[in-house]
This record gives structure tokens, C-alpha cells and sequence, in this order.
């Protein structure tokens, strides 16, 4: 088991309550090192998505602390400067969405440049340069003027990874990106992904592509009833998993 | 047959399409035209039929035409009026809508006061209550030692007929605006969470112009019917539209005619304002799939 005393993201002791009677994460620890791809399995309703949702704030978690790159935030009261401090995690952090949450409003140029322009104050001209180099990396040059209704689920994924990206962001978080895909465009936004990892970025990924988990994730978690039930490298999990519980997924899945 | 926007859109002429499948996309083209060709025949009958009848009853067009510039004079004061007051109930109708949606307590509890008492009382009686009663809670304020109160509130005819009228639709419009702020899918706000926006960004950037596609037509009809609740500043004694057309028709005994020329007014004013209404739709409808 890797353990670096400098962790990028550290989630410790995470409990996530809903309406006072669904405990659906119960002390979740974390810590994922920079440049670490980690892929996060298990059954529906298990908590791996409220999890991703806690380190980015879109939820708030009810005890235990969120560290990313530096800044701790511990679940509890609001208050102005816990307010700027999770902006701040959130610039930091990019996230692609299930059902991608492109701008209808937007073209997909304009989709890429609002987090730049918006949120990091940059004019316009400084944000499109980049913007379109991301385009053109996630292959999408030719639509950037299109509107994203005008695009396939698969593209639009990618739009939104490149969305994400243009915030120059630490870490990425991906929420089951291919679950809403047509199985013939899964590949285009995996291999965005896989790219995306071997370009040195963190990535935790809630992903029931077992091809990424195997070939691309550094470390797999298996999260059951909100605890982490296993980890370990790809082929500890898929191939000499500990637990039962695990084995019985897997087969589920596989 | 609007927009050139949708250039390779158009659907090609395939090779290999079997004449009996040929032979059915003929018989829903006929059948298109067919219909187009009997709705406008349909509407040139039904004109005539209402234009006949004018004629029938023996409508005085001479009277008509002698008193249109007289009465279309009043459009002044009918557009001025409408125009400031939907200025007034936009702007009400968002800080409501906010006020509606919003957590603090004061804002939220003055929000929906205003929507239930301003909703739930007629518009007569709020015409009345600012042009009337105000100046009466203007003295009582003097003789408390509120110097100029008085004055302040003792209201001319038209800003009185603004107010009355923004405030009103402000309440009705917020209730819209909420609506469509609401009707945007929880998603956006998340995605726009996640790059870091604060809410007021993600309000301005992202919710909002999403909400102003949703509530164009239902604004519309506020505005189309704001046009027509203008005549009531009349009450007033202000000389508008449907108030020269009121005086002339009973100074004449020639009302019906007076009547139907005001009529025949708002409805065109309405009719362009509908027009309008269809163009600012179209636009915003840019991108949007279920137009394509």
C-alpha cells in the first residue's frame, strides 16, 4: 500500500447522513497522492458517489474533514471564510458529470471559457487560446462553435472533461462519465480519460468501466454500505481479491 | 422556413428508397399542403364573415374615420403608461422571484406577502388605492411630524396608474420568474458549483439565462394583458385610449362604433406585440434540439 505523508487529497473519517436516517457514508478515509489514478467500484447506492461529491463540496459532508492540496475543511458550520475556502477546493478541482451538464445556453467554446472568464476573471481573448487547445485535444475542434444539443452524448462528455480542464485544476473527478453513453461512444471518453492520466493529472473515478479500472486506475477501492471494503492494485482486486463480498461483485459485474 | 442557421440539417434524397415508401412521403406531403391550403381558407372566411357583419349592422365608418386621429392620440399615454409599469414589474417580478427562493427569512417572508396580498386583491381596488387612499396615509404620516409626506404621497394620475399597474404584475410575474428559475435542472447549478462559481455567478451565468427561454411566453401574456389593464388609469381621469373613445361615443350616441375602433386598436397593438413575442422565442430557441 502506497502511503505518502503528503497526500493531494486526504478525506478522513468522512460520515455523510441524509435526512437524519440514511447513513450513507460511514468514516470514509481517503488519501490519494498527486498523480495517482484511482478508480472507486461497488454497487449502487453504496456511497461512491455522495463520497466524490463530499471532496468537492457539492455535498457536505456530515463529520470528519476534506483535505485537497492544502486546504482542510471539516464538515460543520458555514461561515464566510469556510465559504471561500471550499471555492477555492472546487477551483481546484474539475468534475464530469453522469449526465455531462454542458451549458444549453452555450456554444462549446463558450462552455470551455466560462470557468476562466467567470470564475478566474481572465478577458475572454486571454481564455480562447486555451480553450481551444483543449478542444482540439479531447478532438473536438470542429464543433466549437456548434451548440452542445448538436452533439452526441460522447462528444459531449468530452466538451465537459475540456470544461473542466480549462479551470488548470489538480485533481479530476469523474462520476460514472460513461453511465448515461450509448455503448459504441464509452471508448472516445475513456481514452480521453486514460490520456488524461498518463499526462501526470489525479484522477478518482466512479467507473464501471473495468477496462479503465485494470489498465489505467493505479489503486481500486471497493466501497460497500459506505466502508471501503477492499483495495489494492488492479490485479490484486480482479485477480486475488481478499474478500468474499468483493468476489461476488466482481462476478456480478465482469 | 424561418432560420438559414440550420444549413446541412435538411434532410438528403436517398437512392434506394422503395416507390411505395416514395409513394407515402407523397401522400404526407399532399396532406400538409392540403391542410395549410384549408386553414387559410378557413381564417379569410371567418374575416369576412366578422367584416360583413360590421357592415350588416350599419357601422358609421365615416364617424370611424373622422374620430381615429382623435382617439389613436391616446396610444401615447396607453404605451407610456404600459411600458414603464412592465419596466416596474420585471424589475419586481426578479428581486420577488429571488426574494421567493431565498433563505433569509425577512426577504423570503416580504416576498410572498407581497405576491399573496397583491394577487389576492383586484386591480381596481389597487388603482384606487394609490391614486386615493395613499395621500390619506400621507396626511396621517404629516401629523405624525413626517414633514412633506403629504406631498410625497398625493400621487399625479399616471405615476399612480404605473405603480398600480407594475406592482400588480410584479406580483403575478414573480410567481414566473420563480417558476422558471426553478424548472432548471439541478445539474447546472452543480456544474457551475464545480468550476468554482459562487451562486450569484451561477444566478446571473447560467440559471437565469436558461429561465428567461422558459418564461418568454408566459411574460408575454403579462405584457399583452398589461396593455389592455392600462385602461384603467382612465378611472383616473387620464385621457388614454380607451378613455377618448369612451367619451366621444357617449357625447355622439355612437359608442358601438367608438368601442369597436378601440377594440380593434389593442388588438392590432397586442398582435404586434405577439409578433415580437414569436421573433425574441425564435432566437433564443438557438441551439435548442426541439426546434431543429
Amino acid at each position: 500500500m502506497m502511503k505518502n505523508s503528503n497526500p493531494i487529497v486526504k478525506v478522513t473519517n468522512v460520515h455523510k447522513v441524509f435526512d437524519r436516517k440514511h447513513h450513507v457514508l460511514c468514516g470514509i478515509d481517503l488519501e490519494v497522492n498527486s498523480g495517482e489514478t484511482i478508480v472507486i467500484l461497488g454497487p449502487s447506492g453504496s456511497g461512491k458517489s455522495t463520497l466524490l461529491r463530499c471532496i468537492n463540496f457539492l455535498e457536505e459532508p456530515t463529520a470528519g474533514s476534506i483535505e485537497v492540496d492544502g486546504t482542510v475543511i471539516c464538515a460543520g458550520k458555514n461561515s464566510r471564510q469556510r465559504d471561500s475556502q471550499i471555492l477555492d477546493i472546487r477551483k481546484k478541482t474539475g468534475m464530469c458529470f453522469q449526465s455531462f451538464n454542458l451549458f444549453p445556453h452555450m456554444t462549446v467554446l463558450e462552455n470551455i471559457i466560462e470557468g476562466p472568464v467567470t470564475v478566474l476573471k481572465q478577458n475572454k481573448n486571454q481564455a480562447i487560446p486555451y480553450a481551444e487547445e483543449l478542444l482540439d485535444w479531447v478532438g473536438l475542434t470542429e464543433k466549437r462553435d456548434e451548440h452542445p444539443s448538436r452533439l452526441s452524448g460522447g462528444q459531449q462528455q468530452r466538451v465537459a472533461i475540456a470544461r473542466s480542464l480549462a479551470m488548470k485544476p489538480k485533481i479530476m473527478l469523474f462520476d460514472e462519465p460513461t453511465s448515461a453513453l450509448d455503448p459504441e461512444l464509452i471508448g472516445e471518453v475513456v481514452e480521453v480519460m486514460e490520456r488524461l492520466a498518463k499526462e501526470g493529472m489525479t484522477i478518482i473515478a466512479v467507473t464501471h468501466e473495468m477496462h479503465f479500472a485494470r489498465d489505467v486506475a493505479d489503486r481500486v477501492l471497493i466501497m460497500e454500505d459506505g466502508v471501503w471494503l477492499e483495495e489494492g492494485t488492479p490485479e490484486q482486486i480482479f485477480s486475488h481479491p481478499k474478500e468474499q463480498r468483493t468476489r461476488q461483485f466482481l462476478a456480478h459485474i465482469l | 422556413m424561418e432560420d438559414k442557421t440550420t444549413d446541412q440539417q435538411t434532410p438528403m434524397i436517398l437512392s434506394g428508397i422503395p416507390p411505395e415508401a416514395l409513394a407515402t412521403l407523397h401522400g404526407i406531403e399532399t396532406k400538409k399542403t392540403r391542410y395549410k391550403r384549408n386553414l387559410i381558407i378557413a381564417f379569410a372566411v371567418l374575416i369576412t364573415f366578422m367584416v360583413s357583419t360590421l357592415i350588416i349592422i350599419g357601422l358609421d365608418f365615416k364617424f370611424m374615420v373622422k374620430w381615429l386621429p382623435f382617439i389613436l392620440t391616446g396610444i401615447g399615454y396607453t404605451l407610456l403608461v404600459s411600458f414603464l409599469a412592465i419596466s416596474l414589474a420585471c424589475f419586481l417580478a426578479i428581486a420577488g422571484a429571488l426574494g421567493r427562493l431565498s433563505l433569509n427569512p425577512v426577504l423570503n417572508s416580504i416576498a410572498t406577502t407581497y405576491v399573496s396580498l397583491i394577487r389576492g386583491t383586484p386591480l381596481l381596488v389597487q388603482v384606487y388605492m394609490w391614486y386615493i387612499a395613499l395621500p390619506q396615509i400621507g396626511k396621517a404620516l404629516e401629523d405624525l411630524g413626517l414633514t412633506g409626506t403629504q406631498a410625497l404621497f398625493t400621487l399625479p394620475a399616471i405615476p399612480a396608474g404605473i405603480l398600480a399597474l407594475g406592482v400588480c404584475y410584479g406580483a403575478y410575474m414573480t410567481e414566473t420568474v420563480r417558476a422558471g428559475i426553478q424548472s432548471i435542472k439541478i445539474g447546472q447549478v452543480e456544474a457551475a458549483k464545480a468550476l468554482g462559481m459562487t451562486n450569484s455567478q451561477a444566478m446571473r451565468r447560467i440559471i437565469f439565462p436558461q429561465a428567461v427561454r422558459v418564461i418568454i411566453p408566459p411574460v408575454s401574456n403579462e405584457f399583452i394583458a398589461m396593455i389592455k389593464d392600462s385602461s384603467l388609469v382612465s378611472l383616473m381621469g387620464v385621457w388614454e385610449l380607451s378613455f377618448r373613445a369612451i367619451k366621444v361615443g357617449r357625447r355622439h350616441f355612437q359608442s358601438l362604433e367608438m368601442l369597436i375602433m378601440a377594440a380593434m386598436i389593442y388588438w392590432v397593438m397586442c398582435f404586434i406585440l405577439q409578433l415580437v413575442q414569436e421573433k425574441i422565442e425564435a432566437h433564443m430557441a438557438r441551439g435548442d434540439r426541439r426546434t431543429s
